[in-house]
Formats: C-alpha cells, structure tokens, sequence
C-alpha cells in the first residue's frame, strides 16, 4: 500500500468538518489535527521487530468511505427502548453511522453512571472534565500507532462510558457496533474512565450484518459482497483502586475487516481484565496497550483467535510495566483451519523504574490444516532485573493424540473428541465472558467454526431466546 | 533494590592486549572503493570468476541499504577502514618460518608449542591472511582438507566453486555483500566421504593492527556419512578507534554427515562484529553451532541452520557476555525445510554494567516440512539494574503436526545463592562469578576441556573487569 493516509479521509478537512459538525472545544480539534500528522508521518508499523509481520494487502483502503458525524441527538433515538440484555448496567448500541440504541438500568442511572457520545459528555462540566483529563495529548492513543490515530483523527462517533469515584456495577456496560453497510466505514472511538474505587465492567461486541447467517455455513463467498470496515479503540484509563473488567467478542461479518486500538493506564493498586475473541472478518487486527503506572497495579489478559477460511488475524500487545509491584499476565491462544494466517506478536517492556514486576507473556497455536499458518513473536524488553517475574512461553502443536485417544475411550467418536479438545481450548477465554448469554452464543459460534471445516454437528446450539438483544437492525 | 556491591578488581583486559609493531609486506589504502576490490583480487592473483564475484559483490553492498534493526551501526565508518593487509609473503608451513613477531603475539595468547603435536591441525591467522598451517600427516592421509580459504581457491577449484557462495550468497545481506567483495583468509575444510576426523580442527583468529577489517571466509564441506569438530577462537587488542570484523561462514553437511562448529569470541571492546553464519543440512545430517560471544562493541550474528533434507537435526547453543558499552545482538535460526526435522536452540546471556544483550532468533517450518520437533529456551541473567535485556523470537509454523515449544526467562542472580556461597567463604565477586559460571555450563560443557578453561578463565575477567 503506498496511501499516505490509510484511508483517504484521514485529512485536515475531513478532522476539521467533523469537528465543527459536532461542535468540539478547540482542545478537541487540536487533538485531532495532531493525529492527523501522525497518520501521515508515522509508518504502519514503527516496531521495527514487526515491521514484516503486518499484511495489509487484502485491505481495500480505498474502496470505502466513511461516515459523516454522528451528533449527540440520543434524545431522539427511535430505538430509546431497545432491549437491556440481561444482567447488564447499560447498553449502547451503534449501527454503521447512527446510534441506534441507549439505555441504563435503574440502578446504573441512579448511580449517575454516564454512557454515551463525546458530544453528550462534552455538553455537562463534571463529565467534560473527566473526558478531558483522560485523552488530552493523545495520552489515551499510543503515540506510534498508526491505526489508532486514524480513530483520533477522524472518528464520526465517539463513545464515553464514566463510572463515578466508588461506583460498583453489577453488570457490563454492552457497547454493540454492528457493521453492515457494503463499502463504509465506522471510524470510531471509545473511552472509559473509572473513577477511584470504581467498580465495572465492559462487553464490547463487534457484530456483522446477520447474526442469523451462521446456520447456512454454505452461504455465498465473501469476494461476492464489497469489503465494508470497522476502525475503532478502547481507551480505558483506571483510577487509584478501581477495577475494570473488559470482555470483547468480535464476530464480524466475512467482508469485514477491523482495525482495533486498546489501551489502558492503571492507576495505583487499579485492576484490569481482558478476555477476548477475535472470531469474524476477513482480516483483523487488534493492538493493546497496558500502560502499568500506578504500584501494584495489575493486568490479566486473555485472548483467543479462531481462524478460518482465509482469514488473516493479527495480535498484537504491549505490557509496559511502569510503576513498582505491577503484574501483566497474557495469555493468547489460537486455533487455525483452512488457509487462515494468524500474527501474534507481543512485547513486555519492563522499565527501570518497575522494580518487583511479575509479567508473564504465553502465546499458544494449534493448526489445524496444513495451508495454515502461525507466526508468534513473543518479545521481552527488560531494564529492571529487579522482578518476581519475566518470562514468556510459546508452543505450536497439533491436537494431542493421546488426549483424543483418551475421550475416544471415553464414547467420544474421533471427531467429536477433536472438536472437543479444540474447544476446550479456548474455553478459558470464553468462561471470562461476562453475560452468561453472550458466552454461550461465542461457544456456539466456535463450533459452527469448528463444524464449517471438519463438518459434523452443531450440538451446543444457544435457543433463540438466549441471543440477547440480538439486533439485525 | 540497588546492585549489589561487587569488589573493585583493577581491569585486567590490557594483560590479554596484543599489538606487535609487525611491518605489513603488503596493504591497500583505507576505503572501499571498485579499486580497493580490484586491487585485494589482483594481489591474490584469483581467477575470473572470483574476480566478477567480488565486483558484482560490490556493487550490491553500495546498492543495500544499512539495516535498521538490531544494534546502532551508525558509527561505522567504511572509510576508514583497511581492507587488506598481508603480514607475510607466503603460507608457513613449518612453525620455524613463522614471523618472530607473530610467535610472540601467539606465546601470549599461550599456545604451549607441546600443544600443538596435539592438534590436529592449527591454521592460524594473523590479521587478513593465513601464516601458519600445520596439518597432520594423518588427516592428509585421510584425505582431509584443512587450509587457508585462498590456499583452498587455488588448490581445490571444483570443490571450492561448487559450494562457495552457496550457502550465503552475497545478496543475502549488506554485509555478507562486503565480505563475498573483499574477504581475504579464513579455512577451508573439506572431509571425505566417511571420513571420521578424530580431532578437532582448530583456527586461531587475530587482529592486530588499529583499524584493520578482518573479512575472512570460512567454507566447510562435509561429505557424506563423515564427520569433523571445528573450532574457532578469537582474540583481539584494544584499541580506540573502531575496528570491523565482517566473517561468512558457509558449511555444508551433506547426507548423513555430522559437524560441530565451536566458536569462541573475545574481540575487544572497539570492534563491530558482524557476522552471517548458516550451515545446510542435508538428509539425516547433524548440524550444531556451540557460539559464545563476549567482548565487542557490537557483535550481531545468528547462527543458522536450514534443514533441507529429512530427518535432519540442528543445535545451537548460544552464549553472549555483555558489559560495559556492550551490545551483544545474538541468537539462532533454525529453518526447517524437509520432513522429520529436529532442532533445538539454548540461549543463555548476562549483561552487567550497562551492558546490553539481546536474543534475536527465528524458527520456521515451511510448507512440506512435516513432523517436525524444535525447542528453543532462552534464559537472560542481568546482573545489576543499569543494564538491559532483550528477547525477540520469531516463530513462523506453517505445517499443521509441528511441535514447538519456546521458553524465556530473565532475572537477576539469586541473592539467597549468594548468601549460601559467601557463608561458605567466598567473596561476593567469587559466589557471584561461580553462579554465573554455572548459569553458562550449558554451554562450557559441549567444550574440549582446555578451552572449558579458557572460556571460564574469560568470564572471570568479564566478571572482574568492568565493576567500578
């Protein structure tokens, strides 16, 4: 790709008209005019270690175009009472360029939880404040990504979730973006902030177009239906003492192709979770970065990739141990079929500063056809020998024999024990998945995976009740 | 928490400094240029094809770009160094021709003449060429070969040309460009169909003279079902401006045959090394690279092994020291490219007073290579908290039955290990230098005996020389 700007509209005028459309302080647009820079002066991979393991060919940069700004008219919102799944605190819900639906539950409300558009934060000082103290400077993007900075640049939606100094919340925040639309797409943002002592979680759902779609594993090949895009990041920044817990399920449409930025920073002795599936699209990338600045803080992520067909997937995380007595425990795990290629790259950095550090970094693959691929790069950066812990693990391997052998014995038959073992797994990461619902619809759609390969039969099938909320809008 | 205090030992590096006012018979002026190359492949009288080897060489190196990855090479500077020197007219053949001034330079490195009835051959290089060569009249019955590189263009040209260049192209890299345009010295081993080579064959490696470039080249083929030890040793003078060593070591193990390749490496503090070492292994070959790096400003290499035919097995252990102002930038690769496969890549590193070490290593399994095995563990010791450690794996698996398995750890020493040594009456220097010395026995204990004691002679001095 020899673009400048990955996506054509990634420019001044395109920041700038966005910018006035939705009526941001002049702070706002300087933030996006200093990402519009970036975008253009930064390379698509400044981390020289990866620099070949990132394939950008079957991305159509220029075939899609984005969306106009999304204002904050939620008041409006046709859709004001779309369903809250069950168990959740709230729920927004964005399709292709609209806010399709928002709502809280009694208590989140009454705990003045706030969920929804940067305008609408913007628009009250206590929030106004808590947004901008987060994301000034570009502190909430990293710096050297170049796909998050496209987010900062030209996002035409912005998403803001605050839980107050103290808040415990029951159940997730659920942001919902399904991507349908053929040839367009979402740029968008997302920023959380806890404040001290603050309790939440987060389910972020990345959908495609028809969840129904999965029963018909012979549906048309993707090449058929133009390629539609979904840019977007998690920008979570964690007060002193407050725990986050985010679960992300991405299950895009075959068509689509994502471009995911996380990041977090912690704040002194604050917690955070990540348990997530990269399922869907046709190529997906997904980047975290855990900032690890407060003592004591701590991150435990977890990630699986099921790939298929020709998708490509593409990991990568930074744990960036700052402060004293911090701890980042990742694990990544993928299973590969058909012609899938997954890119699992990640890279501890402990700084001299971080003394008593315990990170580990484990990155396992299992192929399961021999046209697939696995490149894992698990790195370490260390200045500070100071630790309870540095390492990182990494296997490749097939199905173990002797385990199939074993649940044969068992009355499995050989391909029920094969599927069996390759779901198990991935379950760690899925039993993370907070909404009981949500997990057995990422099980079921693991095993339609697993069955539109090696064929046989779906057993585990969520009934149609259990698929909350679920919106072919 | 706070290094731990070590005893100030006085450096005792310049005891190992070699520098003799030796005069050169011959030398090109410093620089790189088309004439530089023509001049180093006119005095060596070669053939043509070396000859438009060199040039075409050249002209990639010029052509390539400096990488941007791994250690700063931006000090380096190409005009200032001399690309070659000749010490002495012809190859010795005896010990008692050799140059006085080498002999000394040779004594201090201590070389016990009684040493060398034991070796099997020593081919030693003084700066860019071959001085001394003895080869046993055994391995000469055997039919073994065991010479200077240029000796071998000259006196083996089908088996030379055959292979040279096949294993590292000049293309492969800048630097393997400028070593295949003006490399000079280096051995050439070919072992026999069969042939057992009882001993190992050993090369000493100097540099001597300030800003001298040592580009030798070593080729080693294999035949089938033979089997040879090779090992290499380097020492070098301190000096302060910057000294470039760019090798290519090329070996070829053809079906069935086995062949180990030791290398020591002690270049002094001033010297970039930049090195490309691969190997091939052909069916139920055996190839191992047992590597130790210490010294050097900068030293980048990577042993590598590609397995081309079945069932062959690689193993590479590696080793890197780095201290003051050091970056050892090291590691393996193993490529597997045939069926039943096995490797196995050990890396061990400490770096201490700032030093830096960093492992950089590639595992692939390309479509077709079936069944294959490999392991790779990487374990990092940092001694103190201003230095720093690094581990960049890549593994790239493209056939669905390999089994792989990578490890890596790094901490510091174990304060309660050196609490037990010095209630047993050692120094902290002493416990801290014995338990470093065993996180490297891994490596120690694949040496012949007298360079085991070398080596932990060497990380001693390591140890000793930089604390203050």
């Amino acid at each position: 790709m020899t673009d400048t700007h990955l996506l054509a509209a990634a420019t001044e005028a395109t920041a700038r008209r966005l910018s006035a459309d939705l009526e941001e302080p002049d702070w706002l647009l300087d933030e996006r005019l200093d990402a519009v820079r970036r975008v253009a002066d930064l390379p698509d991979e400044t981390n020289t270690l990866w620099t070949t393991y990132l394939d950008l060919r079957p991305v159509r940069f220029d075939d899609v175009t984005t969306y106009e700004a999304v204002d904050g008219g939620l008041v409006q919102l046709a859709a004001e009472d779309e369903r809250l799944p069950d168990g959740a605190a709230a729920l927004i819900h964005i399709t292709d360029g609209r806010v399709v639906g928002r709502v809280r539950s009694a208590a989140a409300q009454a705990a003045g939880v706030f969920v929804g558009t940067f305008a609408e934060a913007l628009a009250e000082p206590r929030l106004a404040r808590a947004f901008r103290s987060a994301v000034l400077g570009g502190k909430s993007i990293a710096a050297d990504d170049r796909f998050g900075q496209v987010s900062r640049a030209i996002a035409s939606i912005g998403v803001f979730v605050h839980v107050p100094d103290g808040v415990e919340l029951s159940g997730p925040v659920v942001v919902r973006w399904s991507v349908d639309e053929p040839a367009r797409a979402v740029v968008s943002r997302t920023v959380v902030v806890l404040g001290e002592r603050a309790r939440a979680g987060l389910l972020e759902e990345l959908e495609g177009p028809d969840v129904g779609a999965m029963q018909a594993p012979e549906a048309a090949p993707a090449a058929a239906v133009a390629q539609n895009q979904w840019w977007g990041t998690t920008e979570a920044v964690l007060g002193d003492g407050s725990a986050l817990d985010v679960a992300g399920l991405q299950d895009f449409g075959p068509s689509t192709v994502g471009f995911v930025s996380r990041t977090a920073i912690t704040g002194r002795d604050a917690a955070l979770t990540w348990a997530l599936a990269h399922v869907g699209g046709a190529w997906s990338k997904s980047r975290i970065d855990n900032h690890l600045v407060g003592q004591g803080s701590s991150v435990h992520q977890a990630e699986i990739a099921f790939g298929g067909a020709s998708q490509i997937v593409d990991l990568s995380s930074y744990t960036h141990h700052v402060g004293t007595d911090t701890t980042g425990d990742l694990l990544s795990k993928g299973v590969f079929q058909d012609r899938a290629r997954a890119y699992i790259k990640g890279l501890i950095r402990i700084d001299r500063s971080a003394h008593g550090t315990d990170s580990y970094l484990g990155e396992f693959g299992m192929l399961l056809a021999k046209k697939a691929r696995s490149v894992t790069i698990p790195s370490l950066e260390i200045d500070q020998p100071d630790v309870r812990r540095a390492s990182h693990a990494s296997s490749v391997a097939p199905i173990d024999e002797s385990q199939v052998f074993y649940a044969m014995t068992r009355g499995l038959s050989e391909d029920e024990a094969r599927k069996a073992i390759t779901l198990a797994f991935l379950e760690p990461v899925v039993a993370r998945i907070p909404l009981l619902a949500v997990q057995e619809r990422l099980r079921e759609r693991l095993e339609v995976k697993w069955v539109e390969a090696h064929g046989g039969m779906v057993e585990h099938a969520a009934s149609e009740g259990m698929l909350t909320g679920s919106t072919a809008a | 928490m706070a290094a731990p205090k070590q005893d100030i030992v006085r450096d005792k590096r310049d005891e190992f400094a070699f520098h003799d006012d030796l005069v050169y018979l011959k030398q090109v002026k410093r620089g790189l240029s088309r004439e530089t190359v023509e001049e180093i492949s006119a005095i060596k009288g070669e053939p043509q094809w070396m000859h438009d080897y060199r040039i075409r060489s050249y002209e990639h190196f010029l052509k390539r770009p400096m990488p941007t990855w791994g250690g700063d090479l931006t000090k380096i500077d190409f005009d200032k160094i001399v690309y070659y020197r000749k010490p002495s007219e012809r190859e010795e053949k005896s010990w008692d021709d050799v140059p006085d001034q080498i002999k000394k330079t040779f004594e201090k490195l201590g070389i016990p003449e009684a040493e060398r009835k034991f070796l099997a051959g020593v081919g030693a290089q003084y700066d860019s060429e071959v001085v001394y060569h003895s080869v046993k009249e055994e391995l000469s019955k055997l039919g073994v070969v065991f010479m200077g590189t240029d000796q071998g263009l000259k006196e083996y040209p089908e088996i030379f040309k055959k292979y040279f260049g096949t294993v590292v192209p000049p293309e492969d890299n800048k630097f393997s460009a400028l070593n295949a345009a003006v490399w000079s010295g280096g051995s050439f081993v070919y072992v026999p169909p069969g042939v057992d080579v009882p001993l190992p064959l050993q090369a000493y490696f100097r540099i001597n003279g300030e800003n001298t470039g040592q580009f030798e080249r070593t080729l080693i083929v294999v035949d089938e079902g033979a089997s040879v030890h090779y090992i290499e040793g380097c020492t070098a003078p301190l000096y302060a401006t910057d000294a470039l060593h760019v090798a290519v070591v090329e070996v070829i193990a053809l079906p069935k045959a086995k062949v180990r390749y030791t290398t020591i490496q002690n270049w002094s503090n001033d010297v970039y090394n930049l090195v490309t070492k691969r190997a091939h292994a052909h069916e139920d070959a055996t190839v191992e690279w047992i590597d130790a790096n210490t010294g050097s400003r900068l030293t980048m290499k990577y042993p590598s092994i590609y397995l081309r035919g079945k069932r062959a097995t690689a193993d590479i252990i590696s080793v890197a020291v780095a201290g003051k102002g050091q970056h050892q930038d090291t590691g393996a690769k193993a490529v597997h490219l045939a069926a039943d496969t096995k490797s196995r890549i050990v890396s061990k590193s400490v770096s201490k007073d700032g030093g830096r070490t960093s492992y950089r290593g590639q595992l692939k399994v390309a479509p077709g290579a079936t069944n294959v095995v490999a392991s790779v563990r990487c374990d990092a010791l940092m001694l103190d908290d201003v230095s720093r450690s690094d581990t960049y794996p890549y593994i790239d698996i493209q056939e669905d039955d390999t089994s792989m398995s990578h490890e890596a750890t790094v901490g510091r020493i174990s304060q309660d290990q050196v609490f037990y040594l010095m209630s047993r009456g050692l120094t902290e220097n002493e416990s801290q230098n014995l338990i470093v010395q065993g996180f490297l026995e891994v490596f120690t204990k694949e040496l012949p005996m007298e360079y085991a004691i070398e080596f932990n002679r060497l990380v001693k001095l390591e140890m000793e020389g930089g604390v203050g």
